[in-house]
């Protein structure tokens, strides 16, 4: 096994970041378009890890994990304008069903493909407020069956999250002084720092593998997903933790940026099975 | 570059190593005698780890000459990795040849490799390694066993401690002071010191495991002349010798973390598969290779291998607890066999629960400690002050 990402690999992702920067704060759709006329909804598995991560680290408000990991792999197609799809069985809590153009169904019968419009979705008010999350009523009968992709997807996501937590509670504790000295020498502020890092290592590195097996359609791609999945849950969870304690008084507010990282990694740990549920899928 | 296939360069010499092993391993009813330390190696083991030698198994890395056959870092990797898969040891005096012959090797003299270094990978001799003292641990530089220079002899005198398997060994590669008035890192020399020369008396004692379990030794040194050709590289650039010494240790540690993981996937099967925490056992086990493997590219930070020693130990503490506690009153017997048997292997399929939990403290102390660890990532990897 080869496990580093290449020169294009790292361009990408610092493409990515540099571009997602520059059209923050613009319109919803002007961000969207960009995003599509980068090519990145085409991107293979990996390279599309790379940039959910980065988009993770934004809490990009797009439709683009619905669109690339939830509608792509179960239409087998890129939708007219923005996807989503729904595989849960039942349809509560939909990633951006109140805004798709196109909504994948998983039947009985298969994939059925319907317009958003008509499938009267209720957006549901959630934790993190630059989410679109609805509920839909289904026109027939649903089944479940979860792509591996969008459990990637949603890892990938949680990890660039993370990772902004971290970055944010890094340059805090860097400049914040008490006591005369600066937070981060603190040994108690450095050992839950260096804990979140190796969380977020492990988190990533089982998310890239996830990518890396659905794009070589190696056996072993559903349970890769799993333990993904799985990994960005108890990483959000560390993350979350220690990431709001050390950030103190100042992380607790709504002015902070802080808050739209731990809510993004938050709620992709709580969309389609916590760790605990996918720990469990591990054993079984 | 990321793929799940090998490159096809590892892919052959993998192959190759697989053969030479399925051709050359020691039969069962040779390895009976049993290694009783770090630095004990009984004589079928010794033959075995010159068979190595000989091949350019024993070091691929190094030159024919060092028992290699210039094998790139990869390469090395794939050969760890069937050792491991197979539980073989390639030798039973692993600080000896991981440690001491491989800073010898990097720091030492022509004359000091043949004399000291090749005897060593032939396993002629064996080696163990003083380091740390009652005073000097995780701070190793505050070191205070001293080294006078007198005609063309050292003098040693002070008192290291944890060094393994000093009783059975011949050598020691040993930290001392050679300068006590430069500042602490600067003053540090390595000697190499004969276990035989008068004035070295070694005590061995027993772990937590057993009293009888001998690996750790008090070494007391009063008054050791040691040859000056002994010093190992220039005087007073021990502290370089050391990182030079741990860093080899350290690079492709993380495996023996991932063999004690893939043992325990396979040992407490049937007592873990019904709980989580037996999935997370499997996913730490796969985010170790991965995170190993990665470790390969190139312009990375050393200190990364903090991240996966941090890792690769506290998985293996956390998961031997588990699997402890899934044992119930079945891990009260001690001694006792939990795994199967291995006669390439001097580990798991003697010891209780209790004990495989026990030694896992072994990882999250020796070598630098999780604490250490997580100093290390924070100042090094993440930027906090010091």
């Amino acid at each position: 096994m080869e496990f580093e990402l290449d020169d294009e690999q790292r361009l990408l992702r610092r493409t990515v970041r540099e571009t997602v920067a520059k059209v923050r704060g613009r319109p919803e759709r002007e961000q969207w378009a960009t995003y599509l006329r980068l090519g990145w909804l085409e991107a293979p598995p990996l390279e599309l890890a790379l940039v959910l991560e980065e988009l993770g680290y934004a809490a990009d408000p797009s439709p683009f994990l619905a669109t690339a990991t939830w509608f792509v792999p179960l239409a087998g197609r890129l939708p007219e304008g923005s996807g989503t799809a729904v595989f849960d069985g039942h349809g509560r809590y939909v990633l951006d069903a109140d805004r798709a153009d196109e909504v994948a169904l998983l039947t009985p019968d298969g994939v059925t493909v319907v317009p958003g419009a008509g499938l009267a979705a209720e957006r549901i008010p959630v934790l993190d407020p630059r989410l679109h999350v609805a509920r839909i009523r289904a026109p027939g009968e649903l089944v479940a069956g979860v792509p591996d992709l969008a459990l990637t997807g949603l890892a990938a996501t949680a990890v660039g999250a993370c990772r902004k937590v971290l970055d944010l509670v890094l340059a805090h504790v860097r400049q914040r002084v008490q006591f005369g000295r600066p937070l981060g020498s603190f040994q108690a502020v450095k050992h839950k720092a260096a804990d979140m890092h190796v969380a977020i290592e492990r988190a990533r590195a089982l998310t890239h593998f996830a990518a890396l097996t659905i794009a070589e359609d190696d056996p072993r791609r559903t349970r890769a997903a799993h333990m993904a999945k799985a990994a960005a849950g108890e990483c959000q969870r560390l993350v979350f933790r220690y990431g709001l304690q050390l950030f103190g008084a100042m992380g607790f507010t709504w002015e902070n940026e802080l808050q739209y990282a731990l809510k993004r990694a938050q709620a992709c740990d709580l969309l389609l099975g916590t760790a605990s549920a996918h720990r469990k899928a591990l054993l079984s | 570059m990321m793929r799940l296939a090998d490159d096809p360069g590892v892919a052959a010499f993998r192959t190759e190593f697989a053969a030479f092993l399925d051709a050359h391993l020691p039969a069962e009813a040779e390895a009976r005698e049993r290694p009783r330390s770090s630095a004990h190696v009984p004589g079928w083991a010794r033959r075995w780890q010159r068979t190595l030698f000989d091949h350019g198994w024993l070091l691929p890395g190094r030159p024919p000459e060092y028992g290699g056959r210039h094998a790139t870092l990869p390469q090395q990797l794939a050969h760890l990795e069937e050792l491991a898969d197979r539980r073989i040891y390639h030798s039973f005096n692993p600080q000896g040849l991981g440690i001491v012959a491989a800073s010898l090797l990097t720091f030492g003299t022509e004359e000091q490799k043949a004399r000291w270094a090749v005897p060593i990978l032939r396993a002629e001799i064996t080696a163990a390694l003083g380091m740390s003292e009652p005073e000097a641990g995780s701070d190793l530089a505050s070191l205070r066993t001293r080294a006078v220079l007198d005609g063309d002899a050292f003098v040693v005198d002070g008192q290291k401690i944890w060094t393994s398997g000093a009783h059975d060994a011949d050598v020691l590669l040993t930290f001392v002071r050679t300068d006590p008035d430069a500042p602490r890192h600067r003053g540090i020399s390595a000697l190499l010191i004969p276990t035989g020369t008068e004035g070295v008396v070694r005590r061995p004692f027993g772990s937590i495991a057993a009293e009888d379990d001998l690996d750790f030794n008090e070494v007391f040194l009063t008054g050791v002349r040691v040859p000056r050709e002994n010093l190992v590289g220039p005087l007073n650039e021990g502290w370089r010798v050391a990182n030079g010494s741990l860093g080899h240790e350290r690079t492709l540690l993380w495996l023996s973390y991932a063999e004690r993981l893939a043992d325990l996937v396979r040992d407490a099967a049937g007592r873990g598969d019904d709980q989580e925490w037996y999935a997370t056992l499997q996913m730490d086990l796969q985010a170790l290779r991965l995170l190993g493997h990665r470790r390969l590219g190139p312009d990375r930070d050393p200190a990364e291998v903090s991240v996966l020693k941090l890792l690769g130990s506290e998985a293996v503490q956390n998961a031997s607890l588990h699997a402890l506690e899934a044992a119930g009153a079945d891990a009260l017997p001690h001694p006792a066999r939990t795994g199967p048997h291995h006669h390439m292997n001097n580990e798991d399929f003697v010891s209780s629960w209790f004990e495989r939990y026990a030694r896992s403290f072994a990882g999250t102390i020796a070598g630098g400690t999780s604490e250490i660890q997580r100093n290390i990532i924070a100042e090094r990897l993440l930027g906090l002050p010091r």
